[in-house]
């Protein structure tokens, strides 16, 4: 029996082996209301959030640095979460300048009386882009536009120019309309919508998607793009477009205006500033620019005032 | 107490088992509670950098609700959690989870660089330890601001408690489990090894009746469909047929376990029917006690056989009247006989393993040894008359010692026997004086055969002249003295002869009573002049017997005189006959009323010469006659004074003759 006492006289000689370290003392009664205080002549960004709030930060955090610099305006972006919300925002002037597809400009111009003054030039050097129609490489029941009849579909946004509006044009003028389709969904939950159209067609939840031309790059470091096929193409529209909400003040516009035109895909900074936000150059552009388009909702029925 | 096996086996077990719960549970979970510290650490480390990560788009968004959202979330994911918050890049609280106000000191409790992953930092309340991290918010290489997450480490360590608690637990149950499980495998092994425990407890009290196998229930006789009645093994419930010598099996080899055991192995019986160690161990105890039995049994006759020889041998060795004694080759006694320990006058137990020195006298026991320590290395036997003086006066023993051999070089010890020879030696005295007396008998007989002649002229001179001279004249008286004395010697010469040369025989058959008879008419009437009266009582039988007839009247009147003188004047003579002891022998008695025999004299009275009379009252050859004259009838003579019967005090003498009847002599003669 001494051996036993013996053990458990070596056990209760371990010592607790765990690890305190220093702490240090902490009052905790001590406690304040957090309020947060609105900062000063702000002029507020948005990025219409059709991708995540990430990758519209990584597009326009270099550009907006850019502004701040150059225009010497406390220029910030902010991070609307849906499309609808960025268009009420403009219209509860949160949002001084807009930049967002011309569906939604159309909308928010005929809705809060928002103005063009600038539109970009794509990557491609095209002043307009289009929708792309998208489908599983493996599904062969669809492979011509026609095909796309009782199939689901999936959509960005309703208000999405490139990932609805421009494809339903599409389908329009191809004799496909609403009522073809077994189903039309919208991706769910705010930003990131064109990844979310191509990841639910790559599952095989829907069996067409539409976005904008481009989106399959971004997504490229997420799936393997090859599994998708694009069953086609829209007819180009114009742009992507930089509004200023109503009654901002002019100057402040106008010295927008110039360092964005400023820009130049030559000048080695300006450069990495317009890669990052995905165009080459910004030009000049007027409130008529997007008849085209007002024309085009109008023939698919859609009301610019919903 | 003393711990039974089981108790040992049962107390190991759990002892192994305790101290592998306590190793476990003293290192083990130390090891554990590390782990699960690190782990927990861990946790709070992935929680806030999954939560860092995920506050980016609302807080870029400025999402205060989802900012909320997830802070709250987050703290719902375990009571470990105390609380999160959200701080700007100018550490200004966003977003919080304490519900009544922000806990202003908890800001800087804490800082993260931007180039450091996560910061850890314990924090202590008052109330409990927390374990706050601060995760830098990042989008890009822009810090949005900082998450703060912060994890009870109490709870924490609860958390391990309550796991340390579940291991004891398991371990509890584990040795509980154990224990059982351990129970029911050693339980028949420790009852097998009991029951042999107890059967060899049996065994040793002598029970040999044990049964330490349980009866068997697969048999020999059904595999083999044997119906061989007569094998020991048949119907033998309780022994395995290869424990028992003798089966019958055709497959058998015959003879002992030892010997059939080899065989038996190939056997399918003992294929089929051995069992476990255990099993075997007590299947072949039993046929060990079986076994033991049988030789017990043997060894008990043999033994009781000894014990008898032994018995014997004692019996013998003690009903021998020499003393006989066994000493070791250092002297020390193992074994004597009675008359040995008798002659010491002590106990056989008190001689055993005793030396010369514990039982003699110094000077006795230095000669004794001398002569032990010669015989044993000489081994020649040494032979001695010893002359002792003791109390009871002087012995003379005759003594043997012999050396013992066990091997022709080894002598194991010594044997001494003694005789008591001091009879012997009075009876060689007797024979040498015999011898003398027969020496001087043969001179004495010669002489007077030489000197009777001269005699008988001298007493015929000496009547002549009697004749011659005149009667009343000094010479006749002189002369008659001389034929007086002649006659004296004459008779004394007549004795010796007697006594000398043997005589003759005329052997008849005749009645006792007659002779004796024919006695006392001759000197009853000489005797009644003297006052002296002779009774008589003979047997009413005729007491017949073979013999000298006219010798054994010489032996009575012999007795008679010798009464007669004795007495004197005025007594009795009483003569009586009858049988002796058996019908065998003859009884005569003659007693008388005279002065007696002294106690000194009576041992002398058949020696030749020997006389109490004056010097011309007898020659001292009368009572050797008699001896020798009774002695040749094969009777004996024995005298009594006073006498064995009658008033002792009046003293007298008694001689009690006995003889042969005639029977006795007729069975001699038929026998010899």
């Amino acid at each position: 029996m001494k051996y036993v006492w013996m053990i458990l006289l070596c056990f209760s000689l371990f010592p607790g082996c765990g690890e305190d370290g220093s702490a240090i003392k902490v009052d905790l009664t001590k406690k304040e209301l957090v309020i947060l205080k609105e900062e000063p002549d702000v002029i507020t960004y948005a990025y219409l959030p059709q991708y995540s709030h990430t990758v519209s930060h990584t597009r326009h955090h270099s550009l907006i640095q850019y502004l701040r610099k150059e225009t010497g305006l406390n220029i910030k972006q902010i991070f609307p979460d849906t499309f609808d919300e960025h268009m009420k925002m403009v219209g509860r002037k949160k949002i001084d300048i807009s930049f967002s597809n011309p569906f939604i400009y159309v909308k928010i111009a005929k809705r809060y009386g928002a103005n063009a003054f600038a539109r970009i030039v794509e990557v491609n050097g095209k002043e307009s882009f289009r929708g792309q129609i998208i489908s599983r490489m493996d599904n062969a029941s669809i492979q011509t536009l026609s095909d796309c009849r009782n199939k689901s579909w999936i959509a960005v946004d309703s208000t999405s120019a490139g990932g609805y509006l421009y494809p339903l044009g599409h389908f329009f003028d191809h004799g496909i309309t609403k009522k073809d389709f077994q189903e039309i969904a919208f991706a769910p939950g705010p930003g990131g919508k064109q990844e979310k159209v191509v990841l639910s067609v790559y599952a095989g939840k829907y069996d067409i998607g539409t976005i904008r031309e481009g989106t399959l790059d971004v997504v490229a470091d997420k799936i393997n793009v090859k599994n998708i096929k694009i069953i086609s193409m829209t007819d180009p529209y114009p742009g992507w477009v930089y509004a200023a909400r109503k009654n901002l003040d002019k100057k402040i516009v106008e010295k927008i205006q110039q360092a964005l035109e400023k820009l130049d895909f030559n000048h080695k900074q300006h450069r990495e500033i317009l890669e990052a936000a995905n165009f080459i150059k910004v030009i000049t552009s007027s409130d008529s620019d997007f008849d085209e388009v007002r024309k085009l909702a109008d023939k698919v029925g859609m009301n610019l005032e919903e | 107490m003393k711990l039974g096996f089981r108790n040992k086996i049962y107390l190991g077990f759990f002892s192994l088992l305790l101290i592998q719960g306590l190793v476990i549970f003293f290192w083990a979970s130390q090891v554990m509670k590390i782990s699960l510290l690190e782990e927990i650490k861990n946790r709070g480390i992935s929680i806030g950098i999954n939560l860092s990560a995920r506050m980016v788009e609302p807080m870029l968004a400025m999402d205060f609700l989802r900012m909320k959202v997830l802070v709250d979330e987050t703290v719902e994911l375990g009571d470990d959690i105390f609380y999160t918050f959200v701080l700007d890049r100018d550490d200004t609280p966003l977003i919080h989870t304490f519900k009544e106000g922000f806990p202003i000191a908890l800001k800087t409790a804490n800082h993260v660089l931007d180039n450091q992953k996560v910061s850890v930092q314990l924090i202590d309340t008052g109330d409990q330890l927390i374990y706050d991290y601060a995760v830098p918010v990042f989008i890009n290489d822009s810090r949005l601001g900082t998450l703060r997450l912060g994890l009870f480490q109490t709870r924490a360590e609860q958390a391990v408690n309550k796991i340390l608690i579940s291991v004891i637990i398991t371990i509890i149950l584990a040795i509980f489990v154990a224990g059982i499980v351990g129970t029911l495998l050693l339980n028949p092994v420790t009852k097998s090894i009991k029951k042999l425990y107890d059967s060899s407890e049996q065994a040793l009290r002598g029970n040999l009746d044990v049964r330490t196998a349980p009866m068997l229930k697969k048999n020999c006789w059904n595999l083999m469909q044997c119906h061989q009645k007569n094998c020991p093994a048949y119907k033998n419930y309780h022994h395995r047929c290869w424990y028992m010598a003798g089966t019958l099996c055709p497959t058998c080899v015959e003879g002992e376990y030892a010997k059939k055991i080899d065989s038996c192995r190939q056997c399918q019986v003992y294929k089929r029917f051995s069992g476990d160690e255990i099993q075997s161990l007590a299947e072949s105890f039993d046929a060990m006690i079986l076994s033991l039995k049988g030789n017990l049994s043997d060894l008990k006759a043999a033994e009781s056989i000894l014990n008898e020889q032994k018995t014997l041998l004692q019996i013998i060795l003690d009903a021998i009247p020499d003393f006989i004694s066994l000493q070791d080759h250092e002297g020390r006694y193992i074994s004597v006989n009675r008359a040995f320990y008798k002659m010491l006058n002590k106990n056989k137990e008190e001689i055993i393993g005793k030396v010369n020195y514990d039982l003699f006298s110094r000077v006795q026991a230095e000669l004794y040894n001398k002569e032990d320590k010669t015989v044993l290395e000489t081994r020649i036997p040494l032979v001695k008359e010893n002359r002792v003086a003791g109390q009871k006066g002087i012995k003379w023993l005759h003594v043997v010692k012999i050396p013992v051999l066990e091997t022709e070089d080894r002598v194991r010890g010594l044997v001494c026997s003694g005789r008591d020879i001091t009879e012997l030696k009075i009876v060689q005295e007797q024979l040498t004086q015999a011898q003398k007396m027969e020496s001087v008998g043969r001179l004495a007989a010669g002489v007077a055969h030489e000197i009777n002649t001269p005699l008988g002229i001298i007493l015929g001179y000496a009547q002549l002249l009697l004749e011659d001279v005149e009667k009343d004249g000094q010479i006749y008286k002189d002369v008659a003295i001389i034929a007086k004395q002649t006659k004296l010697c004459s008779k004394i010469v007549a004795d010796l002869l007697n006594f000398s040369r043997s005589t003759q025989r005329n052997i008849t058959q005749f009645n006792i009573n007659d002779a004796i008879k024919e006695v006392l008419s001759m000197i009853e009437h000489t005797f009644s002049l003297n006052h002296v009266i002779v009774k008589h009582e003979y047997d009413k039988n005729p007491l017949l017997m073979r013999g000298d007839k006219e010798k054994l009247k010489q032996v009575f009147i012999n007795l008679l005189n010798n009464a007669f003188d004795a007495i004197e004047e005025n007594g009795s003579i009483i003569v009586n006959t009858g049988t002796g002891d058996t019908q065998d022998e003859i009884k005569i008695s003659i007693s008388d009323t005279g002065c007696g025999i002294s106690k000194d004299n009576i041992r002398n009275i058949f020696e030749p010469f020997y006389t109490t009379k004056g010097p011309d009252q007898g020659t001292g050859l009368g009572l050797s006659v008699t001896f020798g004259i009774i002695k040749e009838h094969n009777g004996t003579i024995k005298a009594y004074s006073p006498p064995l019967s009658g008033n002792k005090k009046n003293g007298g003498t008694q001689f009690i003759v006995e003889l042969p009847s005639s029977l006795n002599t007729k069975k001699g003669e038929r026998n010899g």
